[in-house]
């Protein structure tokens, strides 16, 4: 059933709205507003086309951002979305600025926004996008240039849940060792690659980014508390326990509805309360 | 940040799709406020009824007419949706029903029995009053 979603690498199809019927330019500033772009055409010879609608900014311009359309050619392009952004580089306009490393999903550096929603440009199949597809930077983040978003307060946001090992023990001849099962219980948060498709689609975090951890920290948050190895849990709670900080999740769940590594951020602060809960009774 | 302040702001709100996990979050809140509302229209209409006959029998004809019933009708709606996502919240403040698929289930779930309960509440209350 499409109503269902098993896991989030599924392609929404069913929904009535493409997006939230609200004004283009709502509570948007005037630099940030995305006036219409320019069209580049296919090259000539161009056998199967395909229009992409990009976001484009370019900083030395001093003009604010703009959506400019590619004709693509597939029958000479890759399979995923990352493909088409490397042949519109080389082929196009080599200006096109993006990040990109691994190509397989691993390092976290083409996030961005496909078709309204966030993934990864390289484990994203041209095939799944949408008839005229659209391709936005990571959402409610400033922009350095055209699809590379500023992470500096992401980042920062990540330092300050201190995610390292903390211990007050004499340490060890050896390493600290655990069994398997308490190995098991980082399950589900080691995995993060940080490339925040789910901060950046929290809606929650977009209206309290400054205060707001958002999901993504605090689901590496989670893990650390999950170690058994940290001695610092009492103090992790501690810092964790604000209205803002944690508490501003409200369990919209878009993070894990996002989450292109098909992890669980929403069940992860769930688990932060709930421990929040326990230590209070 | 000074520097960071100059460059624009990626879209948001304004692009991102809606989803069954936003869009009931979303109506959840909006609920939630309507139901205020409601509130304040309930304690008019007790007021009324205590104020005298008079001033109830306007409410009640406003009551009565195609907009009132139609906004009667909306705030059942609203309660319902309201009270069946709110029982929805108190799974997940347990830590139970992450698993995409049952946050989907849930959420379908939600819509159909706050549908099927205030056409359910509107039946009950018709045969009530014509049965008096």
């Amino acid at each position: 059933m499409p109503m269902i979603i098993h896991s989030s690498s599924q392609v929404p199809r069913t929904t009535l709205f493409r997006r939230f019927p609200v004004p283009r330019n709502l509570g948007v500033s005037a630099s940030s507003r995305i006036a219409p772009g320019r069209s580049w055409p296919a090259p000539a010879g161009a056998r199967r086309v395909k229009i992409f609608d990009v976001y484009r900014y370019d900083p030395d311009s001093g003009n604010s951002p703009r959506l400019d359309s590619f004709e693509v050619d597939l029958e000479e392009c890759g399979p995923m979305v990352l493909d088409v952004l490397l042949w519109i580089k080389n082929k196009v306009d080599s200006t096109l600025t993006f990040r990109r490393s691994c190509r397989e999903g691993v390092c976290g550096s083409c996030a961005m926004n496909i078709d309204g929603t966030n993934w990864l440009a390289c484990t994203r199949f041209v095939s799944e996008t949408r008839e005229r597809p659209t391709i936005y930077p990571l959402n409610n983040m400033r922009i350095i240039k055209d699809l590379v978003p500023d992470l500096t307060h992401v980042f920062a946001q990540y330092s300050l849940v201190e995610p390292w090992l903390k211990t007050s023990t004499v340490a060890p001849e050896s390493e600290r060792l655990q069994s398997p099962d308490e190995r098991r219980q980082l399950d589900g948060g080691w995995e993060c690659i940080l490339c925040f498709c789910c901060t950046s689609g929290c809606p929650s975090h977009w209206w309290n980014a400054d205060r707001f951890l958002g999901p993504a920290v605090l689901l590496q948050a989670w893990r650390w508390l999950m170690d058994s190895r940290d001695e610092a849990t009492g103090e992790r709670l501690d810092d964790l326990e604000d209205p803002f900080r944690l508490y501003r999740c409200h369990t919209i769940l878009n993070c894990t509805r996002t989450c292109p590594k098909g992890l669980n951020p929403g069940k992860a602060i769930a688990g932060i309360k709930k421990l929040l809960l326990e230590r209070r009774s | 940040m000074s520097t960071s302040s100059g460059r624009p702001l990626s879209p948001r709100l304004q692009i991102y799709r809606p989803q069954l996990t936003s869009v009931l979050s979303f109506t959840h809140r909006l609920t939630g406020l309507i139901m205020g509302l409601y509130a304040v229209a309930l304690v008019v209409w007790l007021v009324a009824a205590a104020a005298g006959s008079q001033p109830y029998s306007s409410v009640q004809t406003f009551i009565h007419s195609g907009v009132g019933q139609v906004l009667l009708f909306a705030g059942t709606w609203c309660f319902f949706l309201h009270l069946c996502g709110g029982i929805r919240h108190l799974f997940w403040d347990a830590g139970r029903g992450f698993e995409l698929s049952t946050i989907y289930v849930s959420g379908w779930i939600v819509v159909a029995a706050s549908a099927v309960l205030t056409v359910a509440t509107w039946i009950a209350s018709w045969m009530l009053s014509s049965s008096r």
